[in-house]
């Protein structure tokens, strides 16, 4: 599988996964009513990929508004995925995007940062005015 | 009393508590999507900005969420679909320019001193240490039954202004009638 797409609904995430160019995003708001439903195919793709022996660079950007507690622990979820490949040697990059004066969100990204050691992580602030 | 009398205390009752929306009774997460959609809508009239919509939604969320999944109070069956129905409260207003969240919700009294054992932990708990204590819990395997909502309340108390309040009250030798109230 070379892509992964689904399109964003008022409350799951738009999920464009790039796999030949190694280029991952999310993007909108994450609270679906089935939490594993919605991420489990997203998690199987996501491995099969990363089990890629060829593996290049991977970027991903977190460009979520909102994500709602279980959206949370499927997002550490791909965090740790990312984390164990970088550990192996391929180049991890996750750009944490957030909206100015969002602190919720900033201190979101310091909290799912802290404990990685291989990704190269990074924070990008965003012009307010997206989806409230 | 007449049909409207009655109605308009109710109204009455609520409008004197600040509340402006309130719902009572079987919810579902469409109820929950089309709640929180009003809910944004109007604060957006009310020139809100995003963080702040936000900060009050996720409480909105996860309080809806928690009911959905652990009220006492359930009905399921089948309609052409597999469908399962919660009974709560939820109520949301303005106090002192403030916008607070009350939720309601039946609980079995067997479950009464684990939820009250965590909510008074994150009642003690500074801002900091709700920091450290949701970045443990967010790489912790969710304990069983819980289905995750220790990160839940923690997101609670994170967004909340003040401390959360919280309280139960004695339905029968099976049940009580839990609320909690979050001030965004």
């Amino acid at each position: 599988m070379d892509s992964l797409t689904i399109p964003a609904t008022g409350r799951t995430p738009g999920v464009f996964f790039d796999f030949a160019g190694g280029h991952l995003r999310m993007t909108g708001e994450s609270y679906p009513d089935d939490v594993a439903g919605f991420f489990g195919p997203v998690f199987d793709a996501l491995r099969g990929f990363l089990d890629r022996p060829d593996g290049g660079a991977i970027r991903f950007d977190m460009e979520l508004l909102y994500f709602n507690s279980s959206s949370a622990k499927a997002l550490m979820n791909i965090f740790q995925m990312l984390e164990t490949v970088a550990r192996g040697g391929r180049p991890v990059t996750v750009t944490w995007c957030v909206e100015e004066n969002d602190e919720s969100m900033r201190e979101l990204g310091e909290d799912f940062a802290e404990d990685l050691r291989h990704v190269v992580f990074q924070m990008r602030e965003l012009p307010a005015g997206g989806a409230p | 009393m007449m049909l409207a009398q009655q109605y308009a205390s109710i109204k009455r009752d609520l409008d004197e508590r600040g509340i402006v929306f309130s719902f009572s009774g079987y919810l579902s997460e469409g109820i929950l999507y089309s709640l929180g959609e009003a809910l944004r809508e109007k604060m957006a009239l009310e020139e809100a900005d995003g963080p702040t919509i936000r900060r009050v939604f996720s409480v909105f969320v996860e309080q809806m969420q928690n009911i959905i999944r652990y009220s006492a109070e359930k009905m399921s069956g089948n309609a052409g679909r597999a469908v399962e129905l919660s009974a709560g409260m939820v109520t949301i207003g303005m106090e002192g320019g403030k916008v607070f969240i009350v939720c309601g919700n039946t609980v079995h009294n067997s479950e009464v001193p684990r939820l009250k054992q965590r909510l008074d932990h994150l009642k003690s708990l500074d801002r900091d240490a709700i920091k450290t204590y949701y970045r443990e819990q967010l790489r912790e395997e969710p304990d069983d039954g819980s289905r995750g909502a220790t990160l839940g309340l923690i997101e609670i108390a994170r967004r909340a202004s003040d401390p959360i309040d919280y309280d139960f009250d004695a339905m029968d030798a099976d049940r009580s009638f839990f609320c909690l109230k979050v001030r965004v």
